[in-house]
């Protein structure tokens, strides 16, 4: 009886353990296969290679150089001092690389391994190899780093990538897109870098390994190749850019030079600038609070985000609003004795000739800069009307040009005022919005865009800076930019100011000089805008100011005048006077572009 | 001649046990990556546990029963003598070195403990009396308390379970068992207060192991992974990923059967556990059919210390069981197991072959 007890008992735990064995076999399969294959498989992402960005002619703006990097597991709980001890003979760590590494940590986002060394050299390699047994916590990291080779040059139109921090992780989980950044370091910052990141950047692929419960490789089970990003070449004319940049000679302000048959911009200028390359590995907070905090603030795209009064720049656009409308048509023309006294003789403003220009009528205003003239022009045509124009020419609105962080600029109106300042609007701030100095604020994207549609009224393209994307079927050259309305109308207006613009070139002109030796015909503006208004009975005198509240100097031309191949927008802050400062900058690019074009031609 | 040796041996349970060693031997191949050495040495194991088995197959009877006291009393010896010159592997103090072989006192008295309780009762007429109970008991005490003192927890709790089978088979009241049960219950929290540490952790570790699945839980869940990703038929033999890249420990010895459950599924376990229960079986039936006391007390003593051993080991690498260090009869690798494992079958069969011998 009693055996029978213990035999019942003995086969009772047998039937349980194998119970308990079909538990985990049949019902719990997929989660023990799951964690198997947890164990023993690993995903390597492969991330892809960056696209080259190249410039029209195929010179190289941003490529890629392999780069060995010495990385620390971030998971690992070791003291760093001793780690850096024990490296002493092989790789030098430095106190300065320790809080780097530190501070990248905090900053931006690493998946397992942050680097602690750049730049590792083949000795380096070799030793560390070597002794790797030593350090578990330590690997070598081979990747690709982003190299700028014209360094500061055009580093704003090209942009920067930097580390990818939390903030990008954020943003690429919302997109979906966050499984094409496995194993990927870097990301699109600004410009271009930022502006077209989903075709340079690639997929990626990935090798899936098996290993073994010491994390060692014991084989490689399937290799899913990386998709490199596309190579795209710009619009931009990289000879032609560093011109424009050294005729700058270190003063601050943008030139933006736009082909006005097809928006393709040739130039894209703005001063100071930075070396893209400072954030290439994470920018150092050093580093960063040094661009940031720096007075001409380099790393500011002037090109789309300066705000700038049009100053007199604006005067071509101005003269066009008022024949639409039917005023100072001509041979309208008055008596400039040198000043503009209001209808109801609230106030004067005075001419910047003293004495006055004489006769002027609508042509000579634009080529002597007659600031009379447009003062009474502005103060009969209205706000509403003139705005409703310009606006046509692209002010107050983005150009939708393909590089992030435009600003609209400010077309000011009396609800404008009224919101803004809570205060009425008064006749004479239109008297001197008709002039360019109101609270009319111009990005210089938009004075070069106009400008353009001046010389070619019938353009069709917003403008843009890439050119093609490499190995794209389609091969119609003029995709890119295309597709916005015709705003402006070839018109006997359009003529009058032209005409008013080829003789600012001309003897009689504000720019006279520009036009000498020069083997094509130009037309252009001038423009001084303040930057500071002057109290009564103080005047302008440049010696004296500081350098930061000098005038601003603006020029907008565009070139041959028979059949524009390129306008230009230029603005030097404070430099002075327009014609003698911003002038000669464009002139240079005219001059290297057009002698090309012209024996291209030949 | 040789006919006559082998005419002791019950053949239907040596060829069940015969298969599971053989199985164990293939699975050994893949749990050691192919190492001959080792499926060398095993092979020699099961030669002398053979050997062994012959001879106690063909053995009187009554030279056991005179033997039972010395057994033990040695047994008793040598566990004193380990704990004072015995050497320390893993943790514990558990063996002594002999020269030759390195020798496992507590594995003896595996066989020793059985043979001297049966001793204890088949020497007593008038059996039912407390004062045997309690001789036995303390019988059991003495060694189970040295061997906790190595400390080999598992191993004690086994000897003192087949010592108290026997007691019970000899009759021991229904009425002192449930109240000695019930001061067992009660004096759970004091034992567990008297447990090493380490012992405490394993117990923790069984209830929750996912709780530090890289400390203490770590053994057992790859074993539980290997286990159940080896799923209805198995990863294939020498194909445990589990097992051959090193995420299971003791793949050889103590978790051999989780190699073997990743490689062969479930139903290479349905196979194994139908093998157990037909030796278990047919151990008990052996039992049924002898005629005396202590023959049948000792042989199902023997029978459920294999038992015990397949559970402990079986429960602890499927997860509800401590870990403690117990190898899977005729399956793990190591000579001890091997060898006391056949020793206690050649007993069994020697029982069981003399049992007209005892009659008389």
């Amino acid at each position: 009886m009693r055996l029978k007890i213990i035999f019942g008992f003995v086969a009772f735990c047998l039937l349980l353990l194998l119970i308990r064995l079909f538990y985990l076999q049949i019902i719990q399969y997929d989660l023990y296969h799951g964690l198997s294959n947890k164990n023993s498989i690993k995903i390597v992402p492969l991330p892809p290679n960056r696209g080259i960005i190249f410039d029209r002619n195929q010179e190289i703006l941003a490529q890629n150089y392999l780069s060995y990097t010495l990385e620390l597991n971030k998971h690992t709980k070791i003291n760093i001092e001793e780690t850096k001890n024990k490296l002493a003979n092989i790789i030098e760590i430095t106190n300065n690389d320790i809080n780097n590494y530190k501070e990248q940590l905090r900053k931006y986002h690493f998946y397992d391994t942050a680097p602690i060394k750049f730049n590792l050299s083949l000795v380096q390699i070799t030793k560390f190899i070597s002794q790797q047994h030593q350090f578990p916590e330590l690997s070598i990291k081979q990747g690709f780093v982003r190299h700028y080779p014209l360094g500061h040059s055009s580093a704003h139109i090209i942009g920067y990538i930097n580390r990818i921090n939390h903030q990008d992780i954020k943003k690429l989980k919302q997109r979906k897109v966050l499984g094409r950044y496995l194993g990927t370091n870097h990301i699109g910052k600004s410009g271009v870098e930022l502006y077209y990141e989903d075709i340079i950047h690639g997929t990626p692929g990935y090798k899936k390994i098996e290993v073994d419960a010491d994390q060692e490789i014991v084989r490689v089970l399937k290799i899913v190749p990386p998709i490199s990003g596309k190579n795209i070449s710009l619009t931009i004319d990289s000879k032609l850019q560093k011109i424009a940049e050294d005729a700058f000679k270190k003063r601050k302000g943008a030139l933006v030079a736009i082909n006005p048959n097809n928006g393709e911009i040739l130039a894209y200028v703005s001063q100071p600038t930075f070396n893209p390359r400072l954030f290439t590995n994470g920018i150092k907070q050093t580093d960063w609070d040094n661009l940031n905090n720096k007075l001409n603030k380099p790393l500011l795209d002037r090109v789309l985000s300066g705000l700038y009064p049009p100053g007199s720049t604006l005067k071509p656009f101005v003269a066009l609003a008022a024949l639409e409308n039917n005023i100072r048509t001509p041979p309208f023309s008055i008596q400039d004795h040198g000043s503009y006294t209001m209808p109801n003789g609230s106030k004067t403003f005075n001419d910047w000739k003293e004495g006055g220009h004489g006769t002027v009528d609508l042509i000579k205003a634009i080529t002597v800069s007659c600031d009379t003239f447009f003062y009474g022009l502005g103060v009969e045509l209205g706000i509403p009307k003139l705005n409703k124009t310009l606006r046509r020419f692209g002010f107050g609105k983005k150009t939708q040009i393909d590089i992030h962080n435009e600003r609209s600029g400010l077309l000011a109106n009396e609800y404008w005022k009224k919101k803004r300042f809570n205060q009425p609007w008064y006749q004479g701030e239109t008297a001197i919005t008709a002039i360019g100095q109101g609270f009319t604020l111009v990005t210089p994207i938009q004075l070069a865009l106009a400008t353009a549609k001046l010389a070619k009224p019938d353009i069709t393209f917003k403008p843009h800076v890439l050119l093609s994307i490499e190995n794209t079927i389609d091969t119609n050259q003029n995709k890119y930019g295309k597709g916005i309305a015709n705003t402006v109308e070839n018109s006997k207006y359009l003529d009058w100011v032209k005409e008013g613009m080829q003789n600012v070139t001309r003897d009689g002109g504000t720019a006279a000089f520009i036009g000498k030796n020069a083997n094509y015909k130009m037309a252009a503006k001038t423009g001084t805008a303040q930057v500071f208004g002057l109290k009564k009975n103080q005047s302008y005198d440049e010696q004296s100011l500081p350098d930061h509240l000098k005038d601003h100097a603006l020029f907008i031309a565009y070139a041959p005048i028979e059949n524009p191949k390129l306008a230009i927008a230029v603005i030097v802050e404070n430099g002075g006077h327009g014609g003698s400062i911003a002038g000669p900058i464009a002139k240079k690019v005219f001059d290297a572009y057009l002698e090309k074009e012209i024996r291209k031609n030949d | 001649m040789i006919r006559r040796y082998f005419a002791a041996l019950d053949i239907p349970l040596l060829f069940l046990i015969l298969i599971i060693i053989l199985i164990g031997i293939i699975t050994l191949f893949s749990a050691s990556s192919g190492s001959l050495t080792l499926i060398g040495s095993q092979l020699n194991n099961v030669l002398i546990g053979l050997l062994l088995l012959i001879f106690l197959a063909n053995n009187h009877l009554q030279k056991i029963i005179y033997y039972a006291p010395y057994l033990y009393a040695f047994g008793l010896i040598a566990l004193i003598l380990v704990n004072v010159v015995g050497f320390t592997s893993h943790g514990a103090q558990r063996w002594i070195n002999l020269g030759f072989v390195n020798f496992q006192p507590s594995e003896l008295m595996k066989i020793a403990l059985p043979l001297f309780i049966s001793w204890i009762y088949h020497h007593q007429k008038n059996k039912n009396t407390y004062k045997i109970h309690f001789l036995a008991m303390f019988a059991i005490f003495l060694p189970c308390f040295l061997i906790i003192k190595q400390p080999d927890l598992g191993t004690a709790i086994m000897i003192s379970f087949s010592g108290l089978i026997i007691i019970f088979l000899a009759g021991l009241s229904w009425r002192f068992i449930l109240g000695s049960l019930f001061i067992g219950l009660v004096s759970i929290p004091i034992i567990w207060s008297s447990l090493y540490t380490y012992q405490q952790n394993r117990v923790l570790t069984l209830l929750a192991p996912f709780k530090d699945p890289l400390g203490s839980g770590y053994h057992t869940i790859q074993s539980m992974i290997a286990i159940g990703s080896g799923g209805s038929f198995g990863k294939g033999w020498a194909n445990g990923t589990q097992a051959n890249l090193s995420f299971l420990p003791e793949t050889t010895t103590d978790f051999i059967f989780a190699v073997y459950a990743e490689e062969f599924g479930f139903i290479g376990i349905l196979f194994i556990f139908i093998l157990y229960f037909l030796a278990l079986y047919r151990i008990f039936y052996l039992a049924t059919k002898m005629q005396n006391t202590f023959s049948r007390l000792v042989t199902i003593s023997l029978g459920i210390a294999i038992f015990i051993n397949i559970i402990v080991n079986i429960g602890m690498i499927s997860g509800i069981m401590p870990i403690v260090g117990i190898p899977l009869p005729f399956f793990s690798y190591g000579g001890t197991s091997m060898v006391v494992s056949l020793a206690s079958i050649g007993i069994i069969m020697g029982l069981y072959s003399n049992k007209t011998l005892i009659a008389n």
